[in-house]
């Protein structure tokens, strides 16, 4: 019972200022702390205990309690357990002690919790605004439950440009985006760059935020929320489908049977072997090398069309139901993608064997963007980057979800913490992928594909979920609430962290590096299908088949 | 009668140059898209391009658009300049106007032109490009140099007829100074033509294309032509310098098995293109360092008869 040995330690050392304790799991521990105890608490946390620092999350909770409330959640791995620390902040006085001093990596989210909830954090010491635009007028935080979720206030100016900090002395800047060949999405680095050395960037985001969160406490419902939440993101989707029913299914204690379990772990996977194949092409291209990048898309390809016969679409599976799943993964299927496999596997172990052995990729990526155990603990960074530095971490194997504790695959880990180690730690989780499908495939017994749920989900509880994205832990936290809907839902994508560990993994190392190192935590990237072309004289159409488009790429019929 | 000549076939040279490196572009291409398992575009395609960006309209961008403006016709025009001296297939047709030294300003004047395009650009991407490009430049000139000084020394004399023909062998034997030159040229060629891996002044990636990053329509088909004519120029000095062999050939014969020497370099430069990562300025510039080392030492030798 790591959940209770854990509570006991801090009700030992700190007493009084823990108010109430919640374990509705053995994995899952909530604890209500005084506001004044929680700098304290969290520091005992993040560097006695040794916890991973996960998400600081707000809520508005004035409609229920008054109060609002400010959650640090933290992950023991080891126990496998993952635990919340809650505050309750009075409404008249909208304000928190800032942990970000003891807990760097709390940094973004305590300044997203001021832009949205109005809260502010005391004791920040960086408090530029992070997710709200700079046109946007003081004192209006969208999350708040008086806010509509399509208001736009008085005074909006969109096209007010950001305020940037002063370069320091002797430094160009170089802007890299907001839009840039390697970016697919607009981001904003300032770099500060001598000569060619970048010495300090600053970071502007979330230019295209769509409050996906609000849309979902606003006017989703349980069902049509993971269909939202795929969209998040066009290469981990399943990944936050998965993650947000995960969540909402811990809050009211309902356990999906079996089958769902098997079909979302070998989605999960199918998810995982395309991105990693495509951003090891992608990495590739970074740095020139696009022969590579053509193999890799070439290799991956086959995993897009079996996923799209499974759901019906290459990306965004529209998996998850809250208690189960809409797929069911037939025995020809089963088939197909076992022959699948079996040819990914064939194909990518030379490409694995050249790129390990290939030099000139390796002059530019080892020592480069290098993110070691220091950074990875303080940035709180996940995934192939945390384990490219040597630290052991995996959702599927700390956290289990899903039917990840009925499969055996290796957690690989390389100790280079550059961008060449995170290369070779995604090269070869494609393989622990292929593994776990396989064993997937075998046990999977028939089964129903969902829970048949009679009854409203109860309201007020609290679930949280962690899933191992392609790029590290994705987690979600809900608290249930009426109308068939959430009352608060926060989404922590893996990037969230890793990015702002960038700017440490930047810094004096040349700017020919900047791309392959922010190219190293994993960019995004959309995929089209078919495509359709329209005569502009005639008004013809034509839509161009898998089949037709593949004779014109490759000039080979498959 | 003679002034007539010369000038025909100058004209000759430019035409035939004009007309086949695009060709070459395109073989570059179609081969890197097959080492791909693509199917690549059609042979032709960068003929099409060049049309179409000729077809677009003349946009007046960056910093100086008529330096901007400037910079392209003035590279294109320096290439063109050294395709007239240059023996493709047959004499050079302007052997008795120039020599060497000629030929070492105006490929030196052809890189100049990047550093004014990008100049003429004046953005944070193009600066960058253009320092890189610089550095690349006085890297490798001084290669470029001693293979001309060795090949000059060998056969006591500037003139563009006798060192553009096998000079560095010194008229039969191979001299060790000559082979190391070879390697030295065969390792840093992928540099004088600007491909993978050392596009590094364009990067796309990084700093996409650099110098070129303002440039559009018309102004960038002219630049882009320049660029292929500098793969024709470069494959045909090595080819004049190093591979001599079968030039004595009968017309059209010598002037055939030319070509073919410079496509089998064409197509090395692709090999070598499609099967590396771009490197760094500086892992470049060490590279780079190596070889001028090596270079000297052959120079030296040179200069003792080796």
């Amino acid at each position: 019972m790591a959940a209770r040995e854990k509570l006991n330690l801090l009700k030992e050392r700190f007493g009084n200022a823990i108010q109430r304790a919640d374990i509705p799991a053995e994995d899952r521990l909530f604890v209500f702390v005084d506001p004044q105890s929680v700098r304290e608490i969290c520091r005992h946390v993040f560097r006695h205990l040794d916890a991973r620092y996960v998400i600081s999350i707000g809520a508005d909770d004035r409609p229920h309690s008054g109060d609002f409330l400010v959650a640090h959640h933290f992950a023991f791995d080891e126990d496998h357990l993952l635990s919340s620390i809650l505050t309750r902040i009075p409404a008249d006085e909208p304000a928190f002690d800032s942990i970000t001093d003891e807990v760097p990596a709390a940094n973004w989210a305590e300044r997203e919790i001021r832009d949205l909830y109005g809260l502010e954090p005391r004791g920040h010491r960086y408090l530029k605004r992070l997710v709200l635009p700079d046109g946007w007028p003081d004192g209006v935080h969208p999350l708040r439950k008086d806010v509509p979720f399509d208001h736009v206030p008085e005074g909006f100016d969109p096209d007010r440009e950001f305020k940037f900090d002063e370069a320091p002395e002797g430094c160009t800047v170089v802007p890299f985006g907001p839009f840039h060949p390697t970016l697919d999405e607009p981001a904003h680095f300032r770099l500060y760059v001598e000569g060619e050395m970048v010495r300090g960037c600053e970071y502007r985001g979330f230019m295209v935020h769509r409050g996906i969160e609000k849309l979902a406490e606003s006017v989703l419902t349980y069902n049509d929320i993971p269909m939202a939440a795929e969209r998040i993101c066009g290469i981990c989707g399943c990944v936050h489908n998965v993650a947000y029913a995960q969540s909402v299914e811990g809050a009211a204690a309902l356990r999906i049977p079996p089958r769902a379990e098997y079909i979302r772990t070998i989605m999960l996977e199918l998810e995982r072997l395309h991105s990693h194949l495509l951003w090891v092409g992608l990495a590739c291209h970074i740095v020139g090398f696009d022969t590579m990048f053509m193999q890799a898309f070439r290799i991956r390809e086959p995993v897009m069309w079996i996923a799209e016969k499974i759901s019906g679409n290459r990306k965004t599976y529209a998996l998850c139901v809250i208690g189960g799943v809409r797929w069911e993964i037939t025995d020809d299927l089963r088939a197909e993608l076992r022959q699948v496999l079996d040819q990914l596997e064939k194909e990518w172990r030379p490409v694995v064997a050249a790129v390990q052995k290939d030099r000139n990729l390796k002059a530019r990526t080892r020592g480069v963007g290098v993110a070691d155990r220091h950074l990875v603990k303080d940035a709180a960074l996940l995934g192939p980057v945390a384990r490219a530095a040597g630290v052991d971490i995996d959702a599927r194997r700390d956290h289990p979800y899903a039917a990840y504790d009925r499969v055996e695959f290796d957690v690989i880990t390389a100790d280079g913490a550059d961008v060449w180690s995170r290369v070779i730690v995604r090269a070869l989780e494609v393989f622990e992928s292929i593994r776990i499908i396989r064993q997937c495939l075998d046990r999977m017994e028939p089964g129903p594909l969902s829970l048949d749920i009679q009854d409203e989900l109860p309201v007020g509880r609290m679930g949280m979920s962690s899933v191992e994205a392609p790029r590290g832990e994705s987690h979600h936290f809900v608290i249930t609430g009426e109308n068939n809907r959430p009352r608060r839902w926060r989404v922590r994508a893996p990037t969230y962290q890793n990015l702002q560990g960038v700017p440490a993994m930047i810094k004096d190392q040349q700017l020919a590096d900047m791309t392959i190192s922010l190219g190293s935590i994993d960019p995004c990237f959309s995929c089209t299908d078919r495509m359709e072309t329209i005569d502009i004289r005639s008004g013809a159409k034509r839509v161009w088949s898998q089949e037709e488009l593949k004779q014109l790429a490759r000039g080979t019929r498959a | 009668m003679e002034t007539l000549t010369v000038i025909l076939r100058a004209l000759a040279n430019v035409v035939v140059v004009l007309l086949l490196a695009p060709l070459f572009e395109g073989v570059l291409r179609r081969v890197t898209a097959r080492i791909q398992s693509r199917q690549g575009p059609p042979l032709l395609q960068p003929y099409y391009d060049l049309l179409k960006l000729l077809g677009k309209e003349d946009i007046e961008s960056g910093e100086s658009p008529w330096m901007q403006r400037f910079a392209v016709h003035l590279a294109l025009a320096s290439v063109l300049t050294v395709v007239c001296l240059l023996p493709l297939g047959a004499p050079s047709p302007l052997n008795a106007a120039g020599d060497m030294i000629l030929l070492i300003y105006l490929l030196t004047l052809a890189g100049i032109c990047t550093l004014l395009a990008g100049l003429a650009a004046g953005s944070t991407y193009s600066l960058i490009g253009i320092s890189r490009e610089m550095i690349t430049m006085m890297a490798l000139e001084p290669l470029f140099a001693i293979t001309l000084v060795i090949g000059a020394l060998n056969v006591n004399s500037l003139r563009l007829d006798q060192v553009l023909d096998g000079s560095v062998y010194a008229g039969g034997g191979f001299p060790l100074s000559g082979l190391i030159m070879l390697a030295v040229m065969l390792l840093s060629f992928q540099a004088f033509v600007q491909r993978v891996p050392f596009d590094i002044a364009e990067a796309e990636t990084e700093i996409m294309e650099g110098p070129l990053i303002e440039y559009s329509g018309p102004k960038l088909a002219l630049f882009k032509y320049a660029q292929m004519i500098k793969l024709v120029i470069y494959s045909s000095l090595f080819v004049a310098l190093f591979i001599p062999w079968g030039s004595a050939l009968v017309f059209p014969f010598g002037w055939l098995w030319f070509w073919v020497k410079v496509l089998g370099l064409v197509l090395l430069v692709t090999v070598v293109a499609a099967t590396h990562a771009r490197y760094r300025i500086d892992q470049a510039l060490n590279y780079y360092g190596g070889l001028l080392g090596v270079a000297f030492v052959a120079l030296i030798l040179a200069g003792f008869g080796y």
